[in-house]
């Protein structure tokens, strides 16, 4: 059959440049020279595209994403900005790819949140971001009409993105006020796996591998009931801590 | 962790593909001109699969003008040159970072 040849893109010398740095050059043993050639780029002419490729870290491979994010973390030094606008659009990605809920964009999608989870480990942002990202993927487009489009019962695509995040840097959630934020997530995320009902196999593996590296020690509940009480609980538990707290306040304010 | 009386960034989402940073801006001042301190814009991008919007991020001087700014832009309508409406929503931007401005210039 006569097929028309297929026009490839031509692109700029300087965008070709960019794609080689990133796309091909970029490894372990390479990334000094790569964020030493980045910095040698004319910013003024190339930072909008240098953004859009380092959004594309599902083109790369996965296990390299951390490598994109130590140049985000190298090149912040000179250009903030850009490593502002960085976090920014990654987020802004996920938040887009829960209001689609496109099934090709599920690879792109996994590849963001670990690309999100990197920017915590290289200090881009804080833990806030991180939760409240993990509670915006629990309630996302909830008690909407949408939500059999967002998120339908037998979709546990928001499972994979909550894991993908943690495994990247759950384990820095160990001590102090962030593991207590952790372990409050986490009573949050099997409430809503348990919702789920019966999970896929891989999903349910990709879970007990999860649960035992970050809290090998903590038992899964087996009941929505027994998910709720124990949400209760901890949600009393925090009104007498924050009114104990209210009162010490009271206290130091008429001393 | 801060609370919502500390946040000072905004993002200004499903603007209209097609609006320019400056017609925004122009827009954006004649109310809140002088109080903000950080402005940053992102046109559209292309894409046939998907409707994609502008977006704008601002960093306010006082927490009260993220209040007023909301009221005001929040739900606003854009209309772009076809007719078509574009209704604005107005969110504290996820992250609350803006640049440095003692961003060193590189040497390299």
């Amino acid at each position: 059959p006569e097929r028309s040849t297929r026009v490839s893109k031509v692109r700029p010398p300087l965008h070709q440049y960019i794609r080689k740095l990133l796309f091909s050059d970029l490894d372990k043993s390479s990334i000094e020279h790569v964020l030493r050639q980045l910095r040698k780029l004319p910013w003024s002419e190339c930072e909008a595209y240098l953004l859009k490729c380092f959004m594309k870290v599902h083109r790369g491979k996965y296990g390299q994403i951390h490598l994109i994010a130590s140049l985000t973390a190298g090149l912040s030094r000179y250009h903030d900005d850009f490593s502002v606008a960085v976090v920014d659009e990654v987020l802004e990605e996920i938040r887009v790819g829960l209001e689609l809920n496109d099934y090709g964009m599920q690879q792109r999608r996994i590849a963001h949140m670990r690309f999100l989870g990197e920017l915590y480990n290289y200090e881009l942002v804080d833990s806030s971001v991180i939760f409240d990202t993990l509670y915006l993927i629990l309630v996302f487009g909830h008690g909407t009409s949408e939500q059999d489009v967002l998120d339908p019962p037998e979709d546990c695509f928001r499972i994979r993105m909550v894991v993908t995040l943690l495994e990247t840097c759950g384990h820095y959630f160990d001590r102090g006020s962030s593991k207590r934020k952790l372990d409050r997530f986490l009573i949050h995320f099997q409430r809503y796996i348990l919702n789920k009902g019966v999970l896929p196999l891989d999903i349910e593996f990709d879970l007990q591998d999860l649960f035992a590296e970050l809290r090998p020690n903590i038992m899964r509940y087996a009941s929505i009931e027994d998910v709720n009480a124990a949400l209760a609980d901890l949600e009393e538990h925090e009104r007498i801590v924050m009114s104990e707290k209210g009162n010490n306040e009271k206290h130091s304010e008429t001393e | 962790m801060k609370g919502p009386l500390d946040r000072s960034k905004v993002v200004l989402r499903h603007l209209p593909p097609t609006i320019s940073g400056s017609a925004l801006v122009e827009q954006v001042d004649s109310r809140f001109a002088g109080r903000y301190n950080w402005f940053s814009f992102l046109p559209a991008k292309s894409s046939q699969k998907h409707q994609t919007y502008s977006r704008a991020y601002i960093d306010f001087k006082r927490p009260e003008d993220v209040i007023e700014f909301a009221e005001f832009f929040d739900g606003h309508v854009f209309v772009n040159e076809k007719g078509t409406q574009f209704k604005a929503i107005v969110e504290y931007a996820p992250s609350q970072r803006v640049p440095k401005n003692w961003s060193k210039k590189d040497g390299r």
